[in-house]
């Protein structure tokens, strides 16, 4: 992978850099056990935590607590199915002053996902109702990878409960263009 | 030693039966409609070999692997993982883990585990999960 110097289309994306990537949003449903329990059968996951009240009232978290790793799916947007793949699989109409838009426009179009560090400071609760943010960390310089040219981009996410941070994600993708697969650097 | 775990532990091995039911199961639990992760022909216009599995998905198996070995007093703080090849129906995704480093804090115990969940194409997803355990 190869540095290349900053261009002009970063000095664009550099507006975005410590903002936030679209509108805060409120998770469609606080925290509930129909969820957790689609959850528990999808994934085959028999930590009694997640759904034996009796057990889970034995142990350090007092009662029932959703897995973990749901932290996002609380917050997923609802999706309109219809014109789903059209949309590239986006759930809803993407807002358009955003830098995977801009990079879209540019002919950045491949999309590969990177990096995922997902922090709980808790674990949630029923009835839990997560708030999220979502800010632009970082855009890198224009890289060459065996994918092509291409631009890191990488966001965080914070979840809030009644203004207590419960959780963050720290999410990275690369957005090249395919159409230089190959190009030297 | 801590909560009974030492750094260089290894923890048992788990293999995913990666199926399309698996795949979507995960995919519609996590909300997560995207159709390269139920539509095998979306996924494949789109350059994929097949449909694959959601990263919310790849992450629960994470925590389960953690919580199925460390117990249910586990708590997950963190899990960072480098994303790599896709998990794809047909191809078992084989979880391993090391204890690297443990510490304590306060009344618990906090373990970092390096983990990988790989299949016959590679990594899928390499990094580390920090847990904790009450002590006593």
């Amino acid at each position: 992978m190869a540095d290349d110097e900053t261009d002009g289309l970063r000095a664009q994306l550099e507006k975005y850099v410590g903002k936030p990537m679209g509108p805060p949003a409120v998770a469609p449903d606080p925290v509930n056990l129909p969820m957790i329990r689609h959850w528990v059968d999808a994934l085959d996951d028999r930590n009694p935590v997640y759904l034996d009240e009796a057990f889970a009232a034995t142990t350090r978290f007092g009662g029932i607590v959703a897995p973990p790793a749901m932290l996002q799916a609380w917050t997923m947007p609802r999706p309109k199915i219809e014109g789903i793949a059209t949309r590239g699989g986006a759930p809803g109409e993407i807002p358009r002053d955003n830098p995977i838009v801009a990079l879209d426009e540019a002919g950045y179009v491949g999309t590969l996902a990177t990096n995922s560090e997902l922090e709980f400071v808790r674990y949630l609760k029923p009835g839990d109702h997560l708030h999220v943010t979502t800010e632009v960390e970082s855009i890198s310089n224009r890289k060459t990878t065996s994918l092509g040219k291409g631009y890191f981009l990488t966001w965080v996410t914070t979840y809030t409960c009644d203004d207590e941070v419960v959780g963050r994600q720290l999410f990275r993708i690369f957005k090249f263009d395919p159409s230089t697969i190959g190009a030297a650097s | 030693m801590s909560g009974g775990h030492s750094v260089g532990d290894e923890l048992p091995l788990f293999e995913l039966a990666v199926t399309s039911t698996v795949i979507v199961a995960g995919a519609i639990a996590s909300r997560d409609f995207m159709p390269a992760h139920h539509d095998a022909e979306f996924a494949k216009a789109q350059g994929a070999p097949d449909m694959f599995m959601n990263i919310l998905t790849t992450n629960g198996y994470v925590a389960r692997f953690i919580s199925d070995w460390a117990g249910p007093e586990a708590m997950i703080r963190k899990i960072a993982i480098r994303l790599g090849v896709p998990a794809i129906p047909g191809q078992p995704l084989r979880f391993s883990g090391q204890v690297m480093q443990t510490s304590q804090e306060g009344d618990e115990c906090v373990m970092e585990v390096a983990i990988r969940a790989a299949n016959e194409l590679g990594d899928h997803a390499t990094g580390k999960v920090v847990v904790s355990l009450p002590l006593g």
